[in-house]
């Protein structure tokens, strides 16, 4: 029978009986439409809703509560296994004494692929290797906790507690104050501290960062909430450069060097250039900057060696010999190079992540094979058997196993442990790392507790702000190219849409009905080829050319979500579920003509939201800016499509019908369709928000308000050439251009010059401040 | 022997690049039999910073960056080496006792690396020469005369991502990779052995002139023989044991930790490389 922490034989335990009256009090049906609250505030704290739960684990509103003199022994325990998992990376990465005096074996430090050679031999400036440490425990049948995982390099949850904190003291705000329990804001006052006293310049005002692996990482949405709630920039690989052995944050403003970095990569994957190779997550250079001792980084790198599960059992001995004291915590029983008894586990030595192995289980004849021939990779366990705890669920109190994970950090005074903590819990008793519920640790203090917040409280008045130049550049990169490809997505089904209807008026027409749509589509990039199917039919599953901007929108998107708001996440949503829409014949104009429809709306509402729902920081302007040199674009292929067909009648009517300007023509000119007054219209009509006059007056506007390096004299690049747009498209006069009989070669000459200068902006607006870094490598190959 | 070794390397890349950050080993080891006389590294563009360090194997690593935006990169090594001839090796010492007992130095290169596998595959493909009892030097050649023999060199077989396990099936490759194999092989019986990189000197058909640049950088292994040989070097590429016309630059636990050039660049679109290695008898 697991342990039950709730209960004995006799009742209520004490120290759950004050939490077992209030829920009592409280009801099941009050309980449940507060749970309901709270899982909204939990909802709109973060950017995790954006993608969906972007949680690794369901917070369970019950909390876990840990009597006083129980904590107390506890935390002596995760304080001296802290130091005690310091003092063995020290050791390893420096003298080695515990090798050579054989204490432990060889294998576990020089087999392990968590020792990383580029850090032997080097000691951290500030001379401990870990800051953060973070333990989790489960307490067996007998009632005693031991070690199960020790996390070592960037522990993770710390963001997790917190945001759980927030929302289970709302929750129970009376318990959570009659029972006197620990408040955790004081640890992460501390933690600052900790972070900025390490900070090798800048001591008094450092810039700290944390390096995310980003939003593809399971609990990007923790590691989000985590860095607002310190204040610290959320940094990707990408956002940071390494020159002369010093980091830097890539900013629209510069270049801002960076003294601490806080990471939440792994060890290996954070320098493509000296560990892995192929990360994409990690800053070239960042371990010699490391080592160089111009950025601290916490925890150090390397740390991951002590998370192996070997040293559950090899520990007790290095203790002794490191810090001449014995173990005040036990560990999960842990064997190494030995044979698995029966009912034993074996589990990777090196990695705690990878799931143990029962006998009979998939993977089990492959891990005896592998053992005979790699011995030292492998240990043997007793499976856990962890005490269980009340938790909520749709259906009543289950009692579900529970796994405890302490916080511990190293700051002036010494180590300390974060008084309060998460726990998880899931079916699967054997392996607690699947899925599951999280809940939010109490920890009982004898004495009363004092009230502190990092938060700003609702009443205080916090410093009013605006801009934002800090963003990094990738930020910006991600907003502009989200700009280009919603706007040539819908630019795009626009096309489509008007050519489709333009058919539906003549039922049976050939290609040449509408051939002056056909050359639009070719001309910015989705040629048709005749098949000899009805033209309709052939429009009709062309649509499917639309998908690369479709998917280049998404991954966009994705790559900026925590600046996005959850209303243009949803019109994200929308886009992507109409392009995936495709239901029965894809080849059914009318269906076609019906889902373009829905795309074109769905867009506009993304437009809307940028236009509406942003506030005019340098993001915004990245974003409009793509949209605009996207559209301008676009334009200039209509109206060089229309010139290849010598702006015939049926060219200017496309021309007007794909950019929408059709009844603004006919409200200005009636019928009468001549070719200076529809080029005036989507060129140089500066009223026109589809011209490509328009955009540029925009371009202009936005270029002077960019950021820039201070006391220049001359315009930038982009500048330049956004004033030689202006310029040409000011002078041009669409009436001397297109006079009848006049020479058509002018107004294309004109065309190709204004297109390629659009290009020529975009390429001098990224050089100034985008510069898209995709790292790639090269290895000279020993031949012979 | 008194060597002149260039090695240049050059890249040309499609694109601008901005920036570039590399590591080089391409310094000599000046120890033991092996005397670096002279030695210079050339970069153009000129690296915005260049630092000189010892890596974890005691090997010089070279680490430079360069800032200039550039297309072309071109790396030039240049050293005189002098060897001394290594003289004759024997050693009764069995194998079993190499795999009982070796220094903690030599711990390392017994167990699998990122490059280098265990595999009972591999295991029992080398206890067919490491019969019980049998000296560790004499398995060992057998073991580098076997691979010799029944693997073929082809440099259009592999490149520098094929898996050992994939040369060991196919029974082709170049030096890099039959170096590996054997380091996988030993090291599935527990033996320290680690890779060496370097150059060879090679002599042109009789009657033939020697051609400048068609020299290649070459890749050996160095097994532990007990504390009264060491380190031993074997080159299963041309089944001998390396004297006076092998020069070691690096070793490590495989090519991973002693690439000639590793370079990561921002930017640069597809690169290009040639390498012209040159050892030149003085």
């Amino acid at each position: 029978m697991p342990w039950d922490e709730s209960h004995d034989g006799g009742g209520p335990r004490p120290a759950w009986r004050g939490l077992l009256r209030h829920l009592e009090q409280l009801g099941a049906a009050d309980l449940r439409s507060r749970w309901d609250r709270g899982r909204r505030l939990l909802r709109e704290s973060g950017p995790a809703e954006a993608g969906g739960d972007g949680r690794p684990w369901r917070l369970d509103p019950l909390p876990f509560v840990v009597p006083p003199d129980e904590w107390e022994r506890l935390e002596r325990g995760v304080i001296q296994r802290a130091a005690a998992l310091d003092a063995l990376l020290g050791d390893c990465y420096g003298p080695q004494r515990l090798l050579r005096d054989g204490l432990i074996p060889p294998a576990a430090v020089l087999a392990n692929p968590q020792y990383l050679r580029p850090c032997r031999g080097w000691m951290p400036a500030c001379q401990q290797r870990l800051t953060l440490y973070a333990c989790e425990l489960v307490r067996g049948t007998d009632g005693s906790w031991q070690v199960v995982a020790d996390l070592a390099q960037a522990p993770p949850g710390l963001g997790l507690a917190v945001e759980h904190r927030v929302v289970i003291s709302r929750l129970l705000p009376e318990a959570f104050r009659e029972l006197r329990v620990q408040r955790l804001a004081p640890f992460f006052a501390r933690l600052r501290q900790a972070l900025a006293a390490q900070a090798p310049r800048h001591k008094d005002n450092p810039r700290i960062v944390l390096l995310t692996p980003g939003s593809a990482s399971a609990s990007y949405a923790e590691q989000a909430y985590l860095a607002r709630y310190l204040g610290y920039t959320l940094a990707q690989g990408d956002d940071l450069t390494v020159r002369d052995d010093r980091v830097f944050l890539k900013t629209l403003g510069g270049l801002h060097p960076v003294d601490v970095v806080l990471r939440r990569v792994a060890d290996d994957w954070c320098d493509p250039l000296e560990l892995r190779n192929d990360s994409l997550l990690g800053v070239l250079g960042l371990a010699a900057a490391a080592r160089s001792g111009h950025v601290a980084m916490a925890n150090s790198l390397g740390s991951g060696l002590a998370e192996s599960p070997l040293w559950l059992g090899l520990l007790p001995a290095a203790m002794r010999h490191l810090l001449g004291e014995e173990p005040k915590l036990t560990a999960q029983p842990t064997r190494w190079r030995v044979e698995p008894g029966p009912g034993q586990m074996l589990r990777p030595a090196f990695s705690y992540r990878e799931r143990p192995l029962a006998e009979g289980e998939a993977g089990w004849d492959a891990a005896l094979a592998d053992r005979r021939i790699r011995p030292h990779a492998w240990v043997v366990q007793d499976p856990l058997d962890p005490s269980v705890a009340p938790c909520w669920d749709e259906a009543g109190i289950l009692r579900r196993p529970q796994v405890l994970r302490l916080f511990a950090l190293r700051g002036e005074h010494g180590w300390e442990v974060m008084p309060g903590g998460l726990t998880r819990g899931s079916g699967d008793a054997a392996w607690l790392e699947v899925a599951g519920t999280s809940k939010d640790a109490w920890i009982l203090s004898r004495g009363p507790v004092a009230d502190v917040s990092l938060l700003p409280s609702d009443g205080a008045a916090v410093e009013l702000r605006r801009g934002g130049i800090d963003i990094p550049s990738r930020v910006a990169d991600g907003l502009f190219w989200l700009g280009r490809y919603a706007e040539r997505l819908e630019d795009g089904a626009r096309l489509f849409r008007s050519a489709l209807v333009r058919l539906a008026d003549e039922p049976g027409g050939a290609r040449g009905a509408v051939a002056p749509y056909l050359e639009m589509l070719a001309r910015v990039g989705m040629p048709i080829e005749d098949d000899g199917s009805p033209p309709e039919r052939q429009l009709s599953v062309a649509i499917g050319l639309l998908a690369p901007a479709a998917t280049g929108l998404a991954r966009n998107a994705g790559a900026v979500r925590d600046r996005l708001s959850a209303d243009t996440w949803r019109a994200i949503g929308a886009i992507e579920r109409t392009m995936a829409a495709e239901r029965g014949d894809a080849s059914d104009p009318a269906a076609a003509v019906e889902r373009l429809d829905r795309l074109v709306m769905a867009c506009a509402a993304l437009a809307g939201m940028g236009q509406e729902n942003t506030t005019r920081g340098p993001g915004w302007r990245f974003l409009d800016l793509g949209r605009r040199i996207e559209r301008a674009s676009h334009s200039l292929d209509l109206l060089l499509a229309a010139a290849d067909h010598r702006f015939e009648r049926s060219a200017l009517e496309a021309l007007l019908a794909v950019a929408d300007s059709s009844i603004t023509y006919r409200a200005r000119y009636l019928a009468t369709l001549q070719a200076h007054a529809a080029v005036d219209l989507l060129l140089t009509d500066d009223t026109n928000p589809r011209s490509v006059g328009f955009q540029t007056e925009i371009i202009a506007a936005h270029l002077a308000h960019l950021p820039h390096e201070q006391e220049r004299a001359l315009p930038t690049p982009a500048e330049r050439v956004a004033t030689r747009l202006l310029a040409a498209i000011r002078l041009a006069d669409p009436a001397v251009l297109l006079a009848p009989g006049a020479d058509q070669e002018p107004v294309q000459e004109l065309l190709t010059q204004l297109a390629d200068d659009m290009t020529a902006l975009a390429d001098a607006l990224s050089t100034a401040y985008l510069i898209h870094v995709a790292p790639s490598r090269s290895l000279a190959r020993g031949s012979l | 022997m008194r060597y002149r070794v260039r090695h240049v390397t050059t890249y040309r890349y499609s694109d601008q690049v901005a920036v570039s950050h590399n590591l080089a080993h391409l310094a000599p080891r000046d120890e033991g039999r092996c005397r670096r006389l002279a030695w210079s590294l050339v970069v153009q563009p000129m690296p915005h910073s260049h630092r000189r360090e010892t890596d974890a194997y005691g090997n010089q690593v070279d680490r430079f960056t360069v800032t200039d935006p550039h297309r072309t990169l071109t790396v030039s090594a240049e050293s005189t080496i002098e060897i001394q001839p290594r003289g004759f090796l024997s050693t009764a010492t069995p194998w079993e006792t190499v795999v009982d007992g070796a220094p903690l130095g030599c711990e390392e290169f017994r167990y699998e690396s990122p490059l280098v596998p265990r595999h009972p595959d591999l295991a029992a493909y080398a206890l067919l020469d490491f019969t019980p009892g049998r000296s560790v030097l004499d398995s060992a050649l057998g073991l580098c005369g076997r691979i010799h023999g029944e693997f073929a060199y082809d440099p259009a077989a592999t490149t520098i991502h094929t898996p050992v396990m994939s040369v060991f099936h196919d029974r082709r490759g170049v030096c890099q990779d039959f170096a590996q194999l054997m380091l996988g092989a030993l090291r599935s019986l527990h033996l320290p052995a680690r890779y060496v990189s370097g150059y060879l000197e090679t002599l042109p058909p009789p009657g033939s002139e020697r051609l400048v640049g068609a020299d290649a950088s070459h890749a050996w292994v160095q097994l532990w023989c007990g504390d009264d040989l060491g380190w031993v070097d074997i080159d299963p590429t041309n089944d001998c044991i390396p004297d006076e016309r092998h020069i070691p630059v690096a070793y490590g636990r495989d090519f991973g930790d002693v690439s000639p050039i590793l370079g990561m660049v921002l930017g640069g679109g597809t690169a290009d490389v040639a390498v012209s290695v040159d050892v030149q008898r003085l």
